[in-house]
């Protein structure tokens, strides 16, 4: 069987500060990790080769080369082959532009099944696995907790989504799209000390706009649909306290309150 | 003599309920905080001791050591359990872990001559609680107050968090009674000041183990006067500033307890309900009415002075909630344990080094320059940072601290995160001639660098080992480097 | 006039009338022609609100097939050329947004939580970065805007009645899903506190009064979540504890009952929306991250406003 894992490289938004009057966030100082949902999805295919040693587990991102080493920690696990596609032009790209673009290099590789993870960190959605699913005519499911490792070949998956009051089980012919979450808690497995250690910067496969020959202004940021403006800062930690008393006025205050945002 | 044969005859010196041979609390006693996390994990590399044994006197200790003097087993003296760097780790397969649990008494509390003298098993917080209901305080408060025992506070050399008043465990140490390999008692004895030539508390005071075994302590009290007590807080632009107002409080001749700066990492995780991602600076002063008021206004002073390197200054009950929220505990402990169970990730870590007040801002920058330059996991750090928390007139401390996702397996860990971030903050501080070890003691894992802290003084160093224990029993590994242990190091 | 599609929110029908808000933030009260696309359902909760509900008509398409289920929207597109197209953010709206904006080949913003207009731009607001900042988005291109809408973001605010149109679409779907549903169970996991939008928490302050805290969760639809105090008492069990040692939660509303509020405690609070704190304390830290503090006995605040709660819910 063969698997493509479509995986970003992500900031941790824990370490993420964002200076607003430039409206920038500090990247230098952020930590650039393997997106949660993604690091589930590629642990499922590698449990998959780890029982089958004919299953070919291929790596696929698209991001700047900044995220090259993260790749390179992903070919220390038992991944087969690692791909990074990543070139000036395809920077700043919305999700429009970045499944086109991940979606041509894919249609040239063979595979049985994409896996992606459900969400990314940075962005909060879930667009990219779905768009490539329609760049590619596949199907596609979000919110995957569970793949049937017995019922996952070349021809169908049964896999169950979660919401908040039920599970349910699809079953999808393949090839198509699954996207797993962090709910699955498929773990990745560990890194040895010898293969952390392993150079393996060769072993990386760097596709740019070379190979995939875009028109420029079919991509980045004149190839896409939106424009992020503006960045408001959430400030949680600077709240306008209100100190109310435990009495009619200060209960009628908490419950306009719940009222206002829903909760009631 | 192998391990059945040692566990008989330790039966016959002491009595078999005095050696605990329980598989489980062999392997908790194989290893300390320092390899927390493969712990928990069950991955350790070392041995499992042979034993734990617990005499009740020092007589008994004596008999246990000469016993393994004689025979050439390893030993580990244990009290509380806290140790932090690998001083409690154990890396012989024939190791007795001589344990103070049964010496637990407070022998004497003489408020008039001002000195308390406990056995080395007594928690640090159980002669505090005796003292204050008579007015007293010990002045000594390490976070691990509420777990660590006497006999660990001085063989490690300990420090409170009221150092900058009442000075180190070897400022309140008046004498003690310790054990030597060849089973020898000796007593020194208590008085006020004496020249009777070198001040031999200082060989046992800080030995780690390594030379004989402490079993019971005197040392200094204080009058309590908790209704004096001032807190200031201030939120500072760099840690440069802090330290320069630290330092500017010292050597003016006053002596606040608490004198910290933090940097905005370390800070941001202590003072999360006030920091601003700033430095925080603050003060506690106490004592006597007078005194207290004399220092809060060289603080004050303090603070005027570097005005331009002051954001604001903060709310002083936030300071003294969080001083009284700081200490933890053994739940707090247990706590760390379960998480490590289920998450990738630990408390985190600490190295504390010390340099006088022009050496210390370097270290610090160097070491955050190199480690952000050069250490190859350092996208895994969740936070790192620094703090200075004990401050002299010629100098202060500074307290590495970091923490990071475990990104590899538990058995790693040490080697690909904390190992490598220890020696570049050891590297950094030796090559500016700060010492490497402020208040942990050097522990199994900073032996490499024994001789390099010392220099030509480790000649003295080493003598003493060779004086007092010359078949090399006492605690295998610590302080003094050994090629047979490089294997659990590197 | 311009004109905007909404797709129904199919986890609470009556929900889809709130999306009308940003079409009328974008375009102003009655400046624009409003279409409701349904699948089968009763459509009486949206009667007068809307100018035109299309009701899919039964059979055409399986309420899990997203693919279809863009065909159907795609061919409306079309026919009516939309100004703007919105989506509930519900699991099913978030598979249908993003194919749909590619079939339209247009932009799409996701999560949208608010709008602003400022001279002739729609800025669209969503938050990023597990919500740490909010973006400011414009749409560029030709193609309809496109919006999925966060759950509960928006309240519409309904003005006269209108007269609406019903209609059928009826045309067959080209392209459905190769997707089988094969059976649906309760979820049974629904006792993680990380889950749970609400949270109830309490600490040393309500030891007493606990098990109040349940009606409380109960009533809000959330679950009960306690700090290490209560844990350490045996009041409260160790699965939901929060904090450093226990787990770390984001849930929209947390409810601070008796919580002092140590950095222990603090390190396991991540992105909250919303925080009310409950405390005789007026000066816990816990207090100073508050939308809310109520000063006072939480024992005596839950009964209180379990009251009010239960007189507006009657």
């Amino acid at each position: 069987m063969k698997i493509i894992c479509v995986v970003k490289i992500v900031p941790d938004v824990d370490s993420i500060v964002c200076d607003v009057e430039n409206n920038i966030l500090t990247g230098n100082a952020a930590r650039m990790m393997l997106n949660p949902d993604d690091a589930c999805a590629l642990a499922f295919a590698l449990g998959v080769k780890a029982s089958d040693p004919d299953c070919f587990v291929e790596v696929v991102s698209m991001g700047p080369m900044s995220a090259r080493p993260r790749m390179e920690d992903l070919l220390r696990l038992a991944v087969d082959r690692g791909t990074l596609i990543s070139d000036p032009v395809f920077e700043g790209s919305d999700t429009l532009v970045t499944s086109a673009v991940l979606g041509r290099y894919i249609a040239t590789r063979p595979f049985d099944c994409l896996l992606t993870g459900s969400h990314s960190l940075d962005g909060g959605t879930a667009h990219v696995p779905v768009q490539l699913a329609e760049t590619l005519g596949l199907d596609q499911m979000l919110g995957i907790i569970r793949i049937d490792p017995h019922r996952f070949d070349s021809t169908r998956a049964v896999f169950e989504v979660e919401d908040d009051k039920t599970v349910t089980t699809y079953e999808m012919a393949m090839p198509g799209v699954l996207s797993v979450t962090r709910q699955s808690g498929y773990k990745l497995p560990y890194v040895t000390l010898s293969d952390m250690r392993r150079d393996v910067s060769d072993e990386l496969a760097i596709i740019t706009n070379q190979d995939l020959c875009f028109s420029e202004t079919d991509v980045g940021p004149a190839g896409s649909r939106t424009k992020v403006v503006n960045r408001y800062p959430q400030t949680y930690e600077k709240k306008d306290r209100h100190i109310v008393g435990n009495d009619e006025a200060g209960i009628s205050c908490v419950f306009n309150f719940l009222k206002q945002k829903g909760f009631l | 003599m192998d391990k059945n044969d040692i566990i008989e005859n330790l039966g016959k010196i002491l009595t078999p309920s005095q050696v605990n041979t329980d598989s489980e609390d062999l392997y908790d006693a194989s290893a300390d905080r320092y390899k927390k996390y493969a712990k928990v994990r069950r991955v350790l590399d070392v041995p499992v001791p042979a034993a734990i044994v617990y005499p009740t006197s020092a007589d008994e200790v004596s008999h246990v050591l000469a016993f393994c003097n004689e025979y050439g087993l390893n030993v580990i003296p244990r009290a509380g359990k806290t140790a932090t760097e690998g001083g409690l780790e154990n890396w012989k397969d024939n190791t007795v872990v001589v344990d103070a649990r049964h010496l637990d008494k407070i022998l004497h509390i003489d408020t008039y001559n001002m000195q308390a003298t406990v056995q080395a098993g007594v928690p640090l917080q159980e002669l505090e609680d005796e003292l204050r209901k008579q007015g007293f305080t010990t002045g000594h408060s390490p976070q691990s107050k509420p777990v660590a025992k006497f006999g660990g506070l001085v063989a490690t050399r300990s420090i409170g968090q009221f150092s900058t008043l009442y000075g180190g465990i070897e400022d309140m140490v008046v004498g003690l009674e310790c054990v030597f390999p060849d089973g020898h008692i000796s007593r020194i004895k208590n008085v006020a000041r004496r020249s009777g030539g070198p001040d031999i508390r200082h060989i046992v005071i800080g030995n780690e183990g390594s030379l004989c075994y402490i079993t019971e302590v005197t040392v200094k009290i204080f009058r309590y006067y908790p209704e004096n007590n001032r807190f200031y807080g201030y939120l500072v632009k760099d840690m440069e500033t802090g330290i320069k107002a630290l330092r500017e409080v010292m050597v003016n001749g006053f002596r606040p307890s608490v004198a910290r700066a933090y940097s905005e990492e370390d800070a941001a995780q202590h003072f999360y309900h006030f920091h601003k991602n700033r430095c925080v600076l603050l003060f506690m002063a106490e004592g006597p009415e007078g005194i207290v008021q004399a220092t809060c206004q060289a603080i004050e002073a303090a603070a005027e002075k570097f005005q331009d390197g002051i954001v604001e200054q903060v709310d002083s009950q936030s300071i003294a909630d969080w001083f009284n929220n700081l200490n933890w505990s053994q739940k707090d402990i247990d706590d760390e344990f379960e998480e490590m169970k289920e998450k990738d990730s630990h408390a985190g870590y600490t190295t504390e080094i010390s340099a006088d007040w022009e050496t210390i801002p370097k270290i610090y920058n160097n070491v955050m320059k190199r480690i952000r330059q050069e250490y190859p996991r350092a996208h895994d750090l969740t936070m790192l940072g620094g703090h200075s928390s004990h401050s002299y007139i010629n100098g202060t401390n500074m307290y590495f601290v970091y923490n990071y996702r475990i990104l590899c397996a538990p058995e790693d860990e040490m080697r690909v995160y904390h190992h490598p971030l220890q020696r570049i903050i050891v590297e950094e501080t030796l090559t500016l001639g700060g010492s490497m070890c402020h208040h942990h003691g050097i522990g199994k894992f900073r032996n490499e660098w024994t001789m390099e802290e010392h220099g030509t003084a480790y000649y003295m160093l080493e003598k003493l080992k060779q004086a007092f224990d010359p078949k090399g029993i006492m605690n295998f590994g610590t302080i003094y480097p050994q090629e047979e242990g490089a294997k659990y190091q590197k | 006039m311009k004109k905007t599609c909404i797709f129904q929110d199919t986890e609470k029908t009556q929900n889809t009338t709130d999306l009308l808000e940003v079409s009328e933030r974008m375009y102003g009260r009655g400046q624009f022609e409003s279409h409701a696309v349904l699948l089968a359902d009763s459509f009486d909760p949206l009667m007068g609100s809307f100018h035109h509900i299309i009701r899919v008509a039964k059979g055409l398409v399986d309420c899990y097939d997203p693919r279809g289920i863009c065909d159907i929207l795609e061919n409306l597109h079309k026919k009516n050329r939309f100004d703007s197209i919105l989506i509930p953010g519900t699991s099913l709206g978030e598979m249908i947004a993003p194919r749909l904006a590619k079939r339209l080949r247009t932009g799409l913003v996701a999560g949208v939580t608010d709008i602003k207009k400022e001279g002739g731009h729609i800025e669209i607001i969503r938050p990023a970065f597990s919500g740490k900042i909010l973006e400011g988005v414009l749409h560029t291109g030709n193609g309809p805007v496109m919006m999925s809408i966060r759950p509960n973001a928006f309240e519409y605010t309904p003005g006269d009645p209108l007269q609406t149109v019903v209609s059928a679409y009826t045309e067959p779907v080209s392209s459905p899903s190769a997707v089988t549903r094969l059976h649906v169970k309760e979820n049974q996991q629904t006792c993680d506190i990380r889950d749970s939008e609400v949270l109830i928490a309490g600490g040393g302050g309500v030891k007493e009064s606990f098990p109040e805290l349940y009606r409380l969760a109960d009533a809000l639809k959330g679950r009960v979540a306690a700090s290490r105090k209560l844990v350490d008492q045996g009041i409260a069990p160790r699965s939901i504890q929060v904090g450093q040692s226990g787990k770390t939660v984001s849930p929209r509303l947390y409810m601070a009952l008796g919580i002092h509020g140590s950095m222990q405690h603090m390190a396991g609070l991540r992105h909250i929306e919303s925080l009310i704190s409950v405390n005789t304390a007026a000066n816990a830290p816990i207090c100073s991250l508050s939308d809310i503090v109520v000063h006072g006995d939480a024992g005596k605040f839950i009964d209180r406003l379990m009251k009010k709660i239960a007189v507006y819910r009657s």
